[in-house]
């Protein structure tokens, strides 16, 4: 069934042009009613957002790509978990940060015991050795990556609320739910991380002539 | 206006979410305080820079992966449960069979013994003499002096020692002498 969809990329576009009109709401009450083609269309809008949400966790193209996978599989086979009261990009959200987290955790307690086991000479490790370049390309690719290092040195507390508002640009609002932490406790963490985040960056303002 | 209040103030302020009085009072901290406008100005830069960070994208044959390990996951087999009533007694294998036995045998004997010695401290009272009485109400030896009817006569009157009215029903051999007996 799935596979028939795809292949009919004609069909594909046609059914996706029409259903621009309904809200991520509609798409998955309509999947949930056997619609499968709106699952296509919710998977059409949220891939690349997640994709981009969780690789500011990991820092890793292909664990990504899994997580995103995983999340979309997930958004298949437990269809009817959603219920309406929530937003739908909060509950995938929600589903694709514990996924994150999950993956960050292990990779965390993998990089403890291999860091344990290498000598003192081999833990020496810095920022990727990309110099800043007169040539903008290399420059902009330089930065990121030490904005993205910075992000990576900021508690998982931290970096869930920084990259779902900074990056992602979610309201308070769905930030607490994902989070599943009060309010008050997602201002405060932003404006930590923030803090947080310009102690990493300070010499970046020399660099850019801001 | 201190430096801790203005740093937990920044996020507010960036965001407009600070009412005319506030936002006067940290403007004002700021003049006064150089480096915290510096400071300000340097959040302000990082969250411009972090939302101009480039969109991470899926691979091109992203939906085809995952539309294939959704097709794996419709068409996976269900896990069967293999069975093997051969080495069974009644639904357990031969070495938690005799664990259970075991247990049953144990529990059955030790709770015998238990039995069993209770009973004789039910029927024997007699055969305490008098040496010790419990007088606690309420305790089993009480509950039997009580079903005595020889004793339930003599505890008509309750001003009268109970101790001593039941030494006097009691085959004592001599062996034990009561204080108010030697009166």
């Amino acid at each position: 069934m799935m596979n028939q969809l795809l292949q009919n990329s004609y069909f594909q576009q046609l059914k996706m042009d029409s259903h621009l009109k309904y809200t991520d709401e509609d798409l998955i009450e309509r999947f949930q009613n056997g619609d499968e083609q709106a699952y296509v269309e919710l998977v059409n809008r949220y891939r690349d957002r997640l994709m981009n949400f969780v690789y500011r966790f990991t820092n890793d193209s292909e664990q990504s790509e899994d997580i995103v996978q995983d999340t979309l599989i997930k958004l298949y086979t437990h269809k009817h978990y959603y219920k309406k009261i929530a937003k739908f990009s909060t509950w995938i959200y929600t589903i694709a940060a514990n996924y994150a987290k999950t993956e960050l955790r292990k990779k965390k307690n993998r990089k403890t015991t291999n860091l344990s086991q290498m000598s003192s000479e081999e833990k020496d490790y810095d920022l990727p050795a990309v110099q800043p370049d007169t040539d903008k390309a290399i420059e902009n690719e330089y930065l990121e990556k030490r904005i993205q290092a910075a992000i990576n040195t900021l508690p998982l507390h931290f970096k869930t609320v920084i990259i779902l508002r900074d990056i992602q640009e979610l309201s308070y609002d769905e930030i607490s739910n994902i989070a599943e932490v009060p309010l008050g406790t997602v201002k405060s963490r932003i404006n930590r991380a923030r803090i947080q985040l310009q102690k990493e960056l300070k010499d970046i303002k020399k660099e850019k002539n801001y | 206006m201190d430096r801790y209040k203005f740093e937990d103030s920044i996020s507010s302020y960036l965001e407009n979410e600070m009412n005319l009085k506030e936002r006067q009072e940290f403007e004002n901290y700021m003049d006064e305080n150089p480096e915290a406008k510096s400071l300000l100005e340097n959040v302000r830069n990082n969250i411009h820079l972090i939302k101009e960070m480039s969109q991470v994208n899926t691979s091109p044959d992203f939906i085809n992966k995952l539309f294939n390990r959704i097709e794996y996951e419709k068409n996976r087999p269900l896990k069967k449960i293999i069975e093997k009533p051969s080495n069974t007694f009644f639904g357990f294998s031969p070495l938690y069979a005799s664990l259970m036995s075991v247990l049953v045998v144990s529990f059955v004997s030790i709770g015998l013994t238990m039995w069993s010695d209770n009973i004789p401290s039910t029927i024997s009272l007699p055969e305490l003499k008098g040496s010790i009485v419990d007088s606690s109400p309420g305790s089993p030896s009480n509950i039997n002096l009580m079903n005595n009817q020889d004793l339930v006569a003599t505890n008509v009157d309750s001003s009268i020692d109970s101790t001593i009215n039941k030494s006097k029903n009691l085959n004592l051999d001599g062996k034990v002498k009561f204080v108010k007996n030697k009166r």
